[in-house]
């Protein structure tokens, strides 16, 4: 066998190990339904912020904990390990990729997306009215 | 309708220039193509190229004229400046958006077109033909025409008044609309988030390397279709180097302004927008090495056109995940989709098909080796190296695309495989599972590879001449692992690498090469490579974390990494001692920093606090993204101490304490008394009701009043009266505030069974010392990697230059 036929193999090795591994550590998109059925397990859960729920931020322990609702309407409690992100309340939609317990869901990491200032073009589009006399 | 104060000749001149760029490139390329068979055809080609320039110039000048003049109709101009943007800021502004960044890599090709039309001779018509052609679809991403429905590019020349979401709207019925209405006399202006000097030259040097793939791809696709296999090989050689300096410049600055800009706590964090810069570079440096191997020794033209190929591909491909909106939720940094996914992925697709397509079609004709390379030649060693930096890149490209995956595979997918969307847990932990193996086998085989010779190397010449290198390196590297305190055998031995990379460079140069400056190019970029990847490791793996705080809430989670610090309180931190001096508005051009000032000490011999520096991590507050912590960093030669706000109560102080909390409800009888909040003592004294009657017998109005009296600490009695009133059918209350005790109360109705009033109290928050949450890391020996860096981009230069010099002075 030729020496670059070996490098071929090890490389396609290399490749299909890389792939198994990338699935192997990938968390999994889900509700809080599926994560507390599989409590300890890794998951990746987008919902909302529950704005009536409280809300509370423990500086001195940097814990955050709120209330959020998934996309199938199943409601959790969250603990976050870390200081409140800014502009949380202003949130949109939650990225929580953590795992579940019996009570609660922790998050090891958040991302949020906010609704933009950015939007006045559309600001213009719908209220219209604002801007005529 | 004439509307009064448009400077419609400036869109009229875009839009023309973009017709006439796009018309342009497509001429050249028939022409190019042509001229393959009919040499006359040439010099059309050659025109039409330098006309196809120019109108990219104008594109880009015209933009930028109206972007400096503030052409407040246009949308472009409107979204992405504004009338107190500082005129520096002006470029970051023009490559904000999608089609900016268009424009600017079209830009960059059309100046390495130029430079190529007038520096090549024999591979003129296919190198500026496939440049032309690239330009052709690049130059339809801004054109902004509707066909058959489908929209085609995203002009950067449409009137705000043009847009589809404004059409019929009714301030487009006034002529005067840009006097009019207050939002266009200014624009949205620039993401203040973009406006630090890094990102007015990171995204152009970027883009230049981005533009810079196209050159060996263009020589490679020339040497296919004209079936001229070697020719390209010396020519690009130079070209192929310049991109990988370019895009690792552009990479590494891209780097700087994470680190100095952004919260990451780093400069690198396997963000998909990273990963999509960084691949191309990596298989741009295997392609360059490989057409080195090839034009000094032959034997890897089908890699060589592999990996030419590969790289620009690459490009095209990160473009595609970057600006479709597929990485949607995966990154922060992606760009906004305009509704252009699918142009596209179908520019992506044309090109992956026609140049894979040529090349597999041709591969058999491509000459191969008829006798392998020996094991112990440098030439095996430099093909192996090659292999793993596309195997380091395909892995990044392979994770990075999970949400590709996603699309295809996914639940929604095209042909689903699996029931839940995935994504990478931990992106930084999988990442550095593959990728410090490959820097170890990396780095080993850039000590090592310049002590092997071309064709086979002579054994015991070849160890007598490592020793001295390896030995030191073996010193070194206990003596980092020592200092650093690094435990894990892996990290051990990648510092054992780097260290050889370095020392194993350096004393090749000196010794061997005897500091001549024909191999200094070649010796510096890699012990630049070498402190790179030391420089990385080092700081990262050793990085200390000097805001700790011992609360976690499970024994699986790190402990906390932010620290409370109180206003005027000073808190330890690893070897200094810090206070927070308290919030400071920036004033002009900075009004939308907040800056927190901590003052840093250390103790000295006895005892006494000796200040060191001052720090002013600040809080951006960034309408567009909300609002965005910005770092701030004290370097030193040996070690960085970055800090950064991690929490911090933005209300004003009267904010904060005008908010009620800690509600309480209870009825009262008449007479009663109750202790509210520990100290309060309230008593009803008595009930008050007034009530008017219509004449048709329904209460106008009903009010009731509960007279409170309220005994605080000081035994002095106030008294105060909520009221309740009912009017037209509709409760409301009047509340009683009591602002010396921090108390309101509320009469909020009677209770149903008992019959009493119905109470609420509520306190103000008690005030407290304003604090913020902060996180401080040391990060050691960073000046390594930036040192690196630059070391890396100097050899190169040098390379080239010796390379370009060589050739001249050859033709003579």
């Amino acid at each position: 066998m030729k020496k670059t036929h070996i490098v071929l193999i090890i490389i396609v090795a290399v490749l299909i190990g890389a792939i198994m591994v990338m699935f192997k550590d990938a968390g999994t998109y889900a509700g809080f339904a599926l994560a507390e059925n599989n409590q300890g397990e890794e998951f990746t859960v987008i919902g909302y912020l529950d704005k009536d729920a409280e809300m509370h931020f423990n500086p001195k322990k940097t814990l955050f904990s709120f209330t959020a609702t998934d996309k199938q309407g199943n409601v959790s409690k969250v603990y976050y390990n870390q200081p409140k992100p800014q502009d949380f309340e202003r949130s949109e939609e939650i990225t929580m990729k953590g795992f579940a317990t019996d009570t609660a869901f922790i998050a090891h990491e958040i991302l949020m997306k906010c609704p933009s200032k950015y939007n006045e073009q559309n600001e213009m589009a719908g209220n219209s009215d604002s801007y005529t006399e | 309708m004439e509307y009064i104060g448009e400077h419609i000749w400036a869109g009229e001149l875009g839009r023309i220039a973009v017709a006439a760029a796009l018309t342009s490139a497509l001429l050249s390329v028939f022409a190019f193509w042509q001229a393959e068979k009919k040499p006359e055809w040439k010099p059309l080609g050659r025109i039409a190229f330098v006309v196809h320039a120019v109108s990219v110039f104008t594109i880009v000048g015209t933009l930028f004229f109206m972007m400096a003049n503030h052409y407040f109709e246009y949308d472009y101009v409107w979204k992405h400046t504004s009338l107190d943007l500082p005129p520096r800021y002006l470029f970051s502004a023009f490559w904000e958006g999608q089609e900016g960044s268009f424009l600017l890599w079209m830009f960059w090709h059309a100046v390495l077109g130029l430079i190529l039309l007038f520096t090549t001779k024999k591979w003129t018509g296919p190198v500026i033909g496939t440049i032309a052609a690239v330009q052709a679809f690049l130059s339809s991403m801004v054109l902004g025409v509707y066909v058959f429905g489908a929209k085609i590019g995203m002009s950067p020349f449409i009137l705000v008044r043009e847009m589809p979401e404004n059409i019929g709207l009714p301030w487009t019925e006034f002529a005067d609309y840009l006097t009019k209405f207050p939002s266009f006399l200014d624009g949205s202006g620039l993401n203040p988030l973009l406006q630090n000097y890094w990102m007015t030259i990171h995204p152009p040097t970027l883009f230049l390397g981005f533009a810079s793939t196209i050159v060996p791809f263009a020589f490679a696709i020339g040497a296919l279709l004209r079936k001229d296999y070697k020719g390209w090989i010396k020519p690009a050689l130079p070209w192929a180097f310049f991109s990988v300096m370019i895009l690792g410049t552009g990479i590494l600055m891209g780097g700087a302004w994470a680190y100095e800009a952004l919260s990451f706590g780093g400069f690198w964090a396997w963000d998909p927008v990273e990963n999509s810069s960084l691949v191309p570079w990596l298989t741009m440096i295997a392609g360059a090495h490989l057409i080195l191997i090839q034009k000094n020794r032959g034997g890897v033209l089908p890699s060589s056109f592999f990996l030419s190929i590969l790289s620009f591909l690459l490009v095209l491909y990160s473009t595609f995940l970057t600006r479709s909106g597929v990485l949607g939720d995966s990154s922060v940094h992606a760009f906004v989709d305009l509704g252009l996914s699918g142009q596209l992925l179908i520019y992506l697709l044309f090109f992956v098909i026609f140049a894979f397509g040529l090349l597999i079609f041709r591969y058999k004709k491509i000459p191969k080796p008829k006798k392998e390379e020996a094991m112990n030649s440098r030439e095996f060693w430099l093909f192996v190296g090659s292999m793993v930096f596309l195997l380091s890149s395909l892995q990044i490209t392979i994770s990075t695309s999970m949400p590709v995956f996603n699309q295809l595979f996914g639940p929604e997918g095209v042909w689903p495989l699996y029931e839940a969307n995935k994504n990478i847990a931990n992106p930084i932990e999988h990442f550095n599972s593959f990728q410090i193996p490959f820097a170890i086998i990396i780095t080993a085989l850039v000590a090592i590879g310049q002590y092997l010779t071309y064709r086979s190397t002579n054994t015991k010449a070849f160890y007598k001449k490592i020793m001295a290198s390896s030995a030191l390196s073996v010193v070194v590297s206990i003596i980092i692992a020592l200092v650093f305190d690094f435990t894990n055998p892996i990290y051990i031995l990648l510092i054992f690498t780097s260290s050889f990379a370095i020392i194993g460079n350096a004393d090749y140069w000196l010794r061997v090469g005897k500091g001549n400056i024909k191999l200094a190019g070649s010796s510096i970029a890699h012990i630049g490579f070498g402190l790179v990847i030391l420089g990385a490791l080092i700081s990262n793996g050793s990085k200390n974390i000097i805001s700790q705080n011992s609360s976690f809430i499970h024994e699986e989670f790190p402990a906390n990494e932010n620290l409370l610090i109180e206003e005027n309180d000073t808190v330890q931190m690893g070897e200094y001692w810090v206070t927070y001096t308290g919030e400071r508005f920036g004033t002009g051009h900075e009004s939308h920093y907040n800056y927190y000032g901590l003052e840093f000490y250390k103790e000295n011999e006895q005892l006494a606090l000796v200040h060191e520096f001052t720090l002013n991590p600040s809080i951006q507050k960034n309408e567009r993204m909300g609002n965005v912590p910005e770092p701030d960093t004290r370097h030193f030669l040996s070690s960085d101490i970055y800090t950064h706000v991690t929490y911090a109560d933005m209300r004003t102080p009267e904010e904060i304490k005008s908010e009620w909390q800690d509600e309480i409800e209870f009825a009262l009888e008449k007479g009663e008394q109750k202790l509210i909040y520990d100290n309060i003592m309230v008593s009803l004294d008595s009930v008050m009701a007034d009530a008017r009657q219509n004449e048709d017998g329904t209460f106008a109005f009903i009010a009731l009043a509960a007279q409170l009296s309220i005994t605080g600490i000081a035994d002095s009695i106030v008294h105060v009266t909520p009221l309740y009133v009912v009017q037209n059918n509709e409760a409301s209350t009047m509340d009683a505030e009591l602002l010396e005790y921090g108390l309101k109360f509320q009469l909020s109705g009677i209770d149903q069974q008992s019959n009493k009033p119905l109470l609420k109290a509520w306190r103000q928050k008690k005030e407290e010392q304003p604090f913020i949450l902060i996180q401080a890391i040391i990060f050691p020996m960073i000046n390594l990697l930036w040192a690196g860096c630059i070391l890396m981009a100097i050899g190169t230069v040098i390379a080239i230059w010796q390379r370009v010099k060589g050739k001249k002075t050859s033709k003579i």
